[in-house]
């Protein structure tokens, strides 16, 4: 195989797949370390999905009240339904600050307030005095493009440590041994397509979540969840794939997203009565509850009848009554997306929304230091060698069941650094790699050889749409026994279309219909682990509402769910405990109670 | 001599036109430039059918439909489909844009579609910017300070911030560059429109200590003069900013501090 | 040129560290001639018709004679930046580029001076 496909080698301590936030942090802090650092990447780094967050950042920076991360800690452990690692969330929380004030420093243009301090608004589920004060201002703005300036921030600072980048390299296959350690990854270029064998003792996926596995979702084309789907291929498990986020205002239609900081400035939902209904889901929290709790309600109120529109299928996101100054000053970007997307003057009109899936709280299972770990002879944290994630890629889990808004952003920066600290004391600079196997790419080349020159009945896009409208039918926000069950079969028989595809596009040079038939490949694997750990979840918690069983079983169920793929035996099912121990003696375990906003 | 017509094997020629799809009636033509350095041809515009009936409103609706439906070879960059990612910049009826955030009523007739101008094209709509993004590295677009770093972050006045309004939100789509003749002539010295804007965002940055280091990089004829205050980017910004008001600036400054 | 760093070209010979004087310059020409065209253009319009004499009379006069004089220095010195730009944005054939420069100084110089030297004789009588 390898003949037909020559491949050029290349040698580096580090190798990172990715250059959303995570990934170039990652990268940053492995070059500034002193490691041989390369970033491959299938898109130009600022194209990464990081570029589309809106809102914020959380950091308990106390700037706008008192604050500490011991809240902050609380409230992600609460957002989570618990079955988020403690360990991790406190490293996570406390790590925060400083990772913001590094973003600072490193020029990122954040709003500021009177006193010349980094502007932090309320966001869902932030509260103060560990769920008993009023709402916390915790997250960290740039106006309303917190993620664009993070991104170009973070891309400059690794122009700043000449990074070796791979741009517009698409990575097709972990090159793992004999012992399952990592070895490498093997990436095609797309604009000569000629095949990349990067040697690294440490490869680091920061390949992003795979929302595209649904019809309708925030996330990018480009989020096909590629690091996932390298990892099912190489035998490794996904965690906790049952979980994920609708955000509750996606631009009604269009599916853009209209950030949570909308309702953190004042803003509010109202559904077909004119009713703000969130005041009797959520008395306390209201708006403000979190992503998983609004985006339950005004589904219920759609199905009850209580919609807005001439179909009653959607709700409305007022923020005319706010002050059009701090609008145009705080929100500049929502209010051009609406008029964009929806052709609404949110001066004057409201904004029409729906529950859109926005992110993956599952992902390769990690600890907090990034270290990608397997269930392996009864250690549930066994360290897979050589591989590292970072991202919506991984799951530390810090999200655990629900993520609470704006702490995306904090993680990728938090655990991209974590990666490159962990990376500096396992790795040896300049370290020899021991030779492969000869045929220790035939399985990844067989892969692409047969995509490559695929001539089946059914198109990529044909599969593709059929996968995520499965998805999008039977994977809601609301599950019943029934649905997920016709959703694992109607799923396992997209994927068994897979054998049958058709690619039209033969070129080497910018095959963009390869890559997606590529990317297509990393989504049903995900999109069928999905749905079976979906099914398999016989309880309710976080973003899996599972209507034959509304109640969270801790007893059962406080675990997180592996899935393993294989083409030949389908699905394997495993679990892993949840962490009950925090990592220092400064706060206790946060004992699970009853999640009320 | 500057090259005022296309080189021999760049005219473009008559593509194939691709048949409507069964049942389409309200349909919206495309013209799309296809060119691959696979076959050897000379570049092709190959017309298509999208049956507005069955697409989203944008072009890139239209542009992902074709490659669904019809013809799986077309190739183009696409991303975050809302404007912020700056993968989909094309020419679009003879203005560099984001075909995300360009409805097709927008335009009135054939939607007619090249890769951005006056930069080698890769395949189709994929021109090659490395030349633009080797300018963005070279005005070291991070904060460059000596002032010993306060433990929390630096200051800078609600003021102060404001002056990065309008500069900080470009998506590096590189739309202006290669709208501007300036850059189509002198790419090779000239920084273009959005890379000013970029240095600028930079200068202008309370919290930069480098302004005086940044002016004397773009203190050159060719770099920051080949502006002649064309205009052309500020018309073409998909996200309304004006590269043409940063340069001023920018020369501004250059007299300023003689 | 494909086998270098982008960065490498792009970089180039580095900043010339001069160019404002240039375009300064040619600001402030561009603002001069406007009064000085409106001037002389309304002095021209004075003497149409009328005899050669005349016309040598008053070009003679100090107030014409300075302004034509600043007329042409201004106008020949914009001519000259001016086309040095046009000359280096189209023309990329180093050798025809530096002919062209050359050429376009030498003729600014010499006509502009020319010209000047004219007013001259007027104005002091020669």
């Amino acid at each position: 195989m390898s003949e037909a496909y020559p491949i050029t080698e290349h040698k580096y301590d580090v190798v990172v797949v990715g250059a959303g936030g995570a990934g170039l942090r990652a990268t940053m802090g492995m070059a500034a370390a002193g490691l041989k650092t390369a970033a491959i990447t299938k898109v130009f780094p600022t194209r990464s999905h990081t570029v589309a967050a809106q809102g914020g950042i959380s950091a308990s920076l106390g700037n706008m009240g008192e604050d500490n991360w011991q809240w902050h800690m609380y409230d992600t452990v609460k957002g989570s339904d618990w079955l988020g690692d403690q360990d991790a969330i406190e490293y996570m929380c406390r790590e925060a600050p400083a990772s913001v004030l590094e973003l600072e420093q490193f020029g990122m243009p954040f709003s500021r307030t009177e006193e010349g301090k980094i502007y932090q608004r309320a966001f869902g589920g932030m509260t103060t005095e560990f769920g008993e004060g009023p709402a916390a201002q915790r997250t960290c703005a740039a106006a309303d493009r917190t993620g664009h300036a993070m991104l170009h921030t973070l891309y400059s600072q690794s122009l700043k440590h000449d990074t070796e980048f791979f741009i517009e390299y698409f990575a097709l296959d972990l090159i793992m041994d004999k012992d399952g350690s990592c070895k490498g990854v093997l990436c095609l270029c797309l604009e000569d397509g000629t095949l990349h064998l990067f040697r690294a003792h440490m490869v680091v996926l920061a390949t992003g979540g795979y929302g595209r596995t649904f019809f309708s979702c925030t996330s990018a084309h480009t989020c096909t969840g590629d690091g996932g789907g390298m990892v099912l291929r190489a035998g490794l498990p996904l965690q906790d794939m049952e979980f994920i986020q609708f955000h509750p205002t996606g631009i009604y239609g269009a599916g853009c997203l209209i950030t949570e900081g909308v309702r953190g400035e004042g803003g509010f939902l109202v559904n077909g009565e004119g009713e703000r209904f969130m005041e009797r889901y959520a008395p306390h929290a209201k708006d403000l509850a979190s992503r998983d709790v609004v985006s339950r309600s005004m589904t219920i109120e759609i199905r009850e009848g209580r919609g807005v529109g001439p179909r009653k299928d959607h709700i409305y996101l007022h923020l005319d009554h706010l002050d059009p100054a701090m609008i145009d000053e705080r929100l500049p970007g929502i209010s051009e997306s609406a008029r964009i997307f929806a052709g609404v003057d949110v001066h004057k009109e409201p904004i029409p929304v729906l529950p859109t899936v926005h992110y993956n709280m599952g992902g390769i299972p990690t600890n907090y230091h990034a270290e990608v770990v397997d269930l392996k002879d009864g250690n549930p944290d066994s360290v897979v060698p050589g591989l590292m994630a970072v991202g919506e890629a991984a799951c530390v889990s810090v999200h655990g069941a629900n993520r609470l808004g704006s702490n995306s952003l904090i993680d990728l920066v938090v655990f991209g650094r974590a990666a490159a600290l962990r990376a500096k004391e396992v790795v040896t600079p300049g370290a020899a790699h021991a030779p492969l196997p000869a045929d220790a790419c035939d399985e990844a080349l067989g892969r692409l050889d047969k995509f490559r020159n695929a001539n089946g009945s059914s198109s990529t896009a044909t599969i593709r749409d059929n996968m995520q409208r499965v998805m999008q039918d039977d994977c809601a926000v609301f599950r019943t026994s029934k649905t997920l069950a016709e959703g694992v079969e109607k799923i396992n028989k997209v994927w068994e279309q897979m054998p049958d595809i058709k690619t039209t596009d033969r070129s080497l040079v910018w095959n963009s219909d390869l890559v997606e038939t590529l990317e297509l490949d990393n989504l049903i694997r995900q999109a069928v682990v999905s749905m079976t750990a979906a099914e398999n979840r016989k309880e309710s918690r976080g973003a899996h509402a599972h209507e034959d069983f509304p109640d969270r079983d801790d007893k059962n169920w406080m675990k997180h769910t592996l899935t393993y793929h294989s083409d030949k035996d389908g699905v394997k099912l495993d679990y892993r405990p949840v962490h009950d121990y925090t990592l220092t003696e400064e706060i206790d375990y946060i004992k699970p109670k009853a999640r009320v906003y | 001599m500057v090259e005022l017509t296309l080189p021999k094997n760049s005219r473009v020629g008559t593509g194939k036109t691709h048949p409507k799809t069964d049942g389409a009636t309200n349909t919206k033509t495309f013209n799309v430039y296809r060119w691959s350095p696979d076959d050897n041809q000379n570049p092709a515009i190959d017309t298509y059918y999208v049956d507005l009936d069955t697409c989203g409103p944008m072009i890139l609706d239209g542009l992902i439909k074709i490659k669904n439906e019809i013809d799986p070879t077309l190739t183009f960059r696409r991303s975050c489909r809302e404007g912020i990612c700056g993968s989909c910049a094309m020419n679009i009826n003879g203005t560099n844009t984001l075909a995300c955030t360009t409805g097709m009523d927008e335009v009135d007739g054939d939607i007619n579609i090249y890769p951005l101008p006056h930069q080698p094209v890769v395949k189709d709509l994929v021109p090659d910017l490395t030349n633009f993004y080797a300018q963005y590295a070279s005005i070291k677009p991070w904060l460059q300070a000596e002032t010993p770093s306060p433990s929390k972050e630096r200051l800078q006045s609600k003021e102060d911030r404001e002056k990065l309004d309008g500069l900080y939100e470009c998506i590096l789509c590189a739309c202006c560059s290669t709208s501007c003749p300036s850059y189509w002539w002198n790419s090779d010295r000239f920084l273009g429109p959005a890379i000013l804007l970029q240095a600028y965002r930079w200068i202008i940055d309370s919290r930069d200590e480098h302004t005086g280091e940044r002016l004397d990089n773009l203190e050159d004829p060719f770099r920051l003069y080949r502006c002649h205050t064309i205009m052309n980017c500020a018309n073409t910004c998909p996200k309304g900013l004006n590269p043409a008001k940063a340069i001023a600036e920018i020369k501004k400054m250059m007299v300023e501090r003689r | 040129m494909g086998m270098r760093a982008p960065l490498k070209n792009v970089r180039g010979l580095g900043s010339a560290k001069e160019g404002t004087t240039h375009w300064w310059h040619q600001k402030v020409t561009a603002i001069a001639l406007i009064p000085l065209f409106l001037i002389a253009i309304g002095c021209f319009i004075s003497l149409v018709g009328a005899d050669y004499t005349h016309v040598r009379y008053v070009l003679g006069q100090p107030f014409i004679s300075i302004v034509m004089l600043l007329l042409i220095v201004a106008m020949f010195y914009h001519l000259k930046l001016g086309m040095q730009v046009v000359i280096e944005d189209y023309i990329h054939t180093e050798s025809t580029k530096v002919f062209l420069l050359l050429l376009n100084s030498f003729f600014c110089a010499i006509v502009g001076l020319s010209a000047a030297l004219a007013i001259l004789k007027l104005a002091l009588g020669g």
